[in-house]
């Protein structure tokens, strides 16, 4: 074969220079990913947003490297080898079914690269995971159609915007009362969607003051789609605390109201939630219905206190188990909603408070 | 019928028995039992149902020209993409490239008279309209709004209509298994004497990977779905946290099923791909049996990766490494298929048919898609951008670029074996330019736009995207105008064609061997196979093909099963 003969010799017209060229513009492409300022267009609200962008850096500089090479080479052999008038009508190509060699390059590099790739992401999720376990302990809760905020560490309170000091590590606990919703900061690199039923978390530490926009990305109803007005603040710890009106304070109620009446665990076996229905009616109603959270009288709605997806956690920052709630009706607590009074204010004896928690339990 | 219609199950086969033709147009072409016949009207109701589909992504495409809408409500803005995205999967791409394509060509491919099981073949198809249908009247009753994935607790909301997607997609899934057990049996048991494994065409090779993907995944997405709809309408807590049910479970099923499901999309057009490269490079395809091996390889790893897609919904963090690391490994076997198809081009005598510019374009835009899904699969950055429009671009660029490209090259280069005709190259061409530049202009910009903070599913967004989405939208009238122009050219051509000949392109597997469109019988004697069909140099690696284009009558071989 003539072909044949033509072939062996070399790898075809300009075929090196090609090559060179398409080496020059992936170098190009490599220089570009790693200048490019993105956080001129997205600023890096929390430390690891930076380690992301390196992230995207790396896999945009390879893989636009990569995609030279395969076009170019594609445009190339198109056009280089393709059919000319003059060939006869049963011309036929170079025929050649595999070369080993090539082969296991491209097996060999391409899997070096998933080592790489791998190594390199590990290491980037690993810095995320190493946030810090102990930071100040956020809600965020979805509904349709958006999110509310609360800060069990500081009081209960609800807030529909979210702000957190700068250079404060953060526990953001997530959780929804409806559907699935997403909470995206763009600016934070980073999501988590709020699952009802289920709560998640994500840490981070915020590290540029700003106002950035928070989205939910998981379709959750009509409305899905303006569910992205609400914003993150990331303020200095003194505008911070003048938001919040000096959590510092509040904060020191908590660490000062929980010891207050100490006492032992009350056993809860053997609660009765009929006698329960009966004493909330004579010592709770007053300042609590049955109701959602944010259903107020003096202190929040209880119905589903211990059931409610959206309410993981009581005032005090405990998770909401039967335990904790009959630890707060014995120490009593103050928060921002106001005073819950202790069991020696209310009366109870430790059965009430058995009866009690069975009866908050039974509401679902 | 007890005894006749029995044998009439097992038509073509193994012994080379042939069944007479059933007369009758409902028997011909209705009803019929004839794989190829079959194909057609697989691809002609897929397309009928991509013409609407397509009318829903310019429907979406226009209500995202303003930043605030206002072409159609929200709500019938989210029915519309549910629809569009649903049909475009379950309506469009799988049949067209399973059932269709399938059906067509891989049993003339393996010298076969039919597939294994005709009448459940024919069952396959017919449920497939019927779904389709359903699928399509649930806009009577309020569409899904939750999207493609339909994601409890929001997918128990939705109105009627969602039920009714519900069992439309059980339906399809219910038509796939039976076809993907149909092909697995024909590829194994019905292949002509000769025609071991290593000798059948890349195109087989891509249906027998398929197929087990088509029995095993979608039996995940039919219980998912018969909860979902028994949730629905019985009240039977599967998916709703407050009655105990779970969330999450209902996105373990969909996506064991819809993981495997992008390789039901993709292994087929690779393999067409890699049909039409060699015919018009005039060389073998490079790397044979690395490419088919790659493709069992895929469709492997395919059902242990599912989790990348929830990498946001809470799954243990220490979950989410091995399914990163197993997803970034699937680019080896698919970066090995794209570096020999591009191989394959080297030191041939191209001719740049349509098939072959859109054989080409697909390795162009699919290789993109596969790089940004290799992004999609890193955790720390798939926590950025998941349910953005970067992860809209990453599935338009596979699923269009790549699954779409692949049946328009299918198409220009088998349509002479349905009909006997060319299509227009002239129109092939325009058709190709008009869908290259339209497809990029309209998903290219939508990677930024994600990256900067667009959400999917918006009926409306933030004006500061507004340059971008109308860049796109514009772009997408001119991929339509493409895909109106590859119409024209179907319904022209086929009437007033050049006559193809049995084999126009010089192509050396078997279904070039026969007349086009074939006999029902397909081959009058079942050929002998020696060799792998891509060596031009050599002569074919065929016996027993002398009478196929002569007038002599089939060989009719006595009914021995
Ligand atoms: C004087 C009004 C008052 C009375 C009476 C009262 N509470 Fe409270 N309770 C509150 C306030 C205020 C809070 C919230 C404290 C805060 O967070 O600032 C609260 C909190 C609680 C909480 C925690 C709720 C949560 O979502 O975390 C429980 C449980 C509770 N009360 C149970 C009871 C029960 C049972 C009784 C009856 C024995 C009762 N309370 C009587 C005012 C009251
Ligand atoms: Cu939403
Ligand atoms: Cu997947």
């Amino acid at each position: 074969m003539v072909e044949n003969r033509a072939q062996s010799a070399h790898v075809g017209p300009g075929f090196w220079s090609v090559t060179a060229v398409l080496g020059l513009l992936a170098i190009a492409s490599i220089v570009f990913w790693y200048w490019f300022p993105l956080e001129q267009y997205l600023p890096a609200a929390i430390v690891t947003a930076r380690q992301v962008d390196t992230l995207f850096r790396f896999m945009a500089a390879t893989g636009s490297a990569l995609y030279i090479f395969v076009f170019g080479y594609l445009l190339y052999f198109a056009i280089a080898f393709r059919v000319k008038p003059s060939d006869p009508p049963d011309a036929i190509g170079v025929q050649v079914h595999d070369n080993h060699r090539l082969e296991f390059w491209w097996t060999l590099i391409p899997a070096l690269f998933v080592v790489l790739l791998s190594v390199v992401s590990v290491k980037i999720w690993y810095e995320i995971m190493l946030e810090p376990q102990n930071g100040l302990v956020v809600q965020a809760i979805g509904h349709q159609f958006n999110f509310t905020f609360r800060y069990p560490q500081i009081n209960g309170e609800i807030t529909d915007e979210m702000h957190l000091p700068i250079g404060v590590p953060v526990t953001l606990n997530l959780t929804s009362s409806d559907v699935i919703h997403s909470f995206w900061v763009p600016a934070m690199r980073l999501k988590n969607d709020t699952v009802p039923g289920l709560v998640t978390s994500i840490r981070f530490t915020p590290r540029l003051t700003g106002r950035y926009q928070i989205i939910c990305t998981q379709f959750c109803g009509v409305l899905h789609a303006q569910m992205n007005k609400q914003v993150l603040v990331v303020e200095d710890k003194a505008s911070f605390d003048r938001w919040y009106q000096g959590w510092q304070v509040k904060n020191a109620h908590v660490s000062n109201a929980l010891p207050a009446a100490g006492g032992a665990a009350v056993a809860l076996t053997g609660g009765s939630a009929p006698a329960g229905q009966t004493l909330f009616a004579q010592k709770c109603s007053a300042c609590h219905a049955i109701g959602p959270f944010n259903q107020r009288i003096v202190g929040p709605g209880l119905k589903g206190v211990l059931h409610d997806p959206s309410h993981p956690d009581l005032v005090n920052g405990d998770p909401a188990t039967p335990a904790n709630v009959a630890k707060i009706l014995q120490t009593g607590y103050v928060g921002s909603l106001g005073a819950m009074p202790n069991a020696t204010t209310n009366g109870l004896s430790n059965q009430d408070i058995a009866n009690l928690v069975a009866y908050l339990d039974s509401l679902k | 019928m007890s005894i006749e219609s029995a044998q009439m199950t097992h038509a073509g086969g193994i012994a080379g028995h042939i069944h007479p033709e059933p007369q009758g147009f409902v028997r011909r072409y209705v009803f019929s039992i004839d794989h190829k016949i079959i194909g057609i009207q697989y691809i002609i109701t897929a397309f009928v149902f991509f013409m609407l589909s397509g009318l829903l992504a310019e429907t979406i495409r226009t209500q995202l020209l303003n930043a605030n809408g206002g072409f159609v409500s929200p709500e019938t803005y989210n029915e519309v993409y549910s629809v569009h995205g649903s049909a475009m999967v379950w309506l469009v791409v799988i049949p067209l490239l399973t059932g269709g394509f399938g059906n067509l060509i891989f049993p003339l491919q393996i010298g076969a008279r039919d597939v294994a099981f005709p009448w459940l073949n024919m069952l396959s198809f017919w449920i497939f309209p019927v779904a389709g249908l359903m699928l399509f009247s649930s806009f009577l009753m309020g569409a899904p709004t939750a999207g493609w994935t339909e994601y409890p607790p929001v997918s128990l909301q939705g109105s009627a209509g969602t039920s009714m997607w519900a069992a439309a997609i059980f339906l399809v899934g219910v038509s796939s298994t039976l076809t993907g057990i149909n092909f697995v049996v024909t590829l194994v048991k019905m292949r002509a004497p000769g025609m071991t494994f290593t000798r059948m065409p890349l195109f087989c090779w891509g249906q027998f990977a398929t197929a087990p993907l088509l029995m095993i995944a979608t039996t995940a997405l039919a219980a998912a779905l018969a909860a979902l709809f028994m949730e629905r309408v019985f009240g039977v807590p599967f998916y709703d946290p407050t009655k105990g049910g779970s969330p999450v479970l209902w996105q373990h099923m969909f996506w064991f099923y819809s993981h495997p499901a992008v390789y039901i999309m993709i292994l087929p057009a690779f393999g067409i791909i890699s049909e039409v490269l060699p015919t018009f490079a005039r060389k073998p395809i490079f790397g044979y049996k690395l490419i088919a091996f790659s493709s069992m390889a895929i469709a492997l790893a395919g059902f242990m990766v599912w989790a990348h897609h929830m990498f946001t919904s809470g799954l243990a963090p220490y979950l989410q490494l091995p399914f990163m690391i197993l997803t970034f490994a699937i680019g080896i076997p698919t970066g090995i298929k794209i570096f020999s198809w591009t191989a394959t081009l080297w030191g041939g005598k191209i001719h740049l048919t349509s098939a072959m510019l859109f054989a080409i374009g697909f390795i162009a835009l699919f290789t993109c898609g596969g790089i940004t899904g290799i992004f999609l699969a890193a955790v720390p950055y798939d926590l950025d951008v998941h349910g953005t429009y970067f992860v809209v671009a990453h599935f338009h660029y596979v699923l269009v670029g790549g699954s779409l490209m692949g049946v328009f090259a299918g198409m220009y280069y088998w349509f002479p074996k349905m009909s006997g005709r060319l299509l227009n190259e002239t129109l092939g061409k325009i058709h190709f330019w008009l869908f290259f530049i339209g497809f990029n202009g309209t998903f290219l910009p939508m990677h930024w736009l994600g990256i900067e903070g667009m959400p999917r599913w918006v009926a409306t967004y933030d004006p500061q995207f507004e340059f971008w989405n109308r860049f796109a939208s514009v772009s997408s009238y001119v991929m339509g105008i493409g895909i109106l122009v590859f119409f024209v050219n179907v319904l022209w051509s086929i009437r007033a064609g050049k006559k193809s000949g049995p084999n126009p392109w010089n192509g050396r597997t078997l279904e070039w061997m026969i007349p086009s469109p074939p006999h029902y019988y397909n081959f009058k004697n079942i050929p002998t196979v020696y060799g792998l069909p891509y060596d031009f140099s050599h002569p074919l690696p065929y016996t027993g093909l002398e009478e196929e284009l002569t007038d002599a009558p089939p060989a009719l071989a006595a009914g021995a099963h």
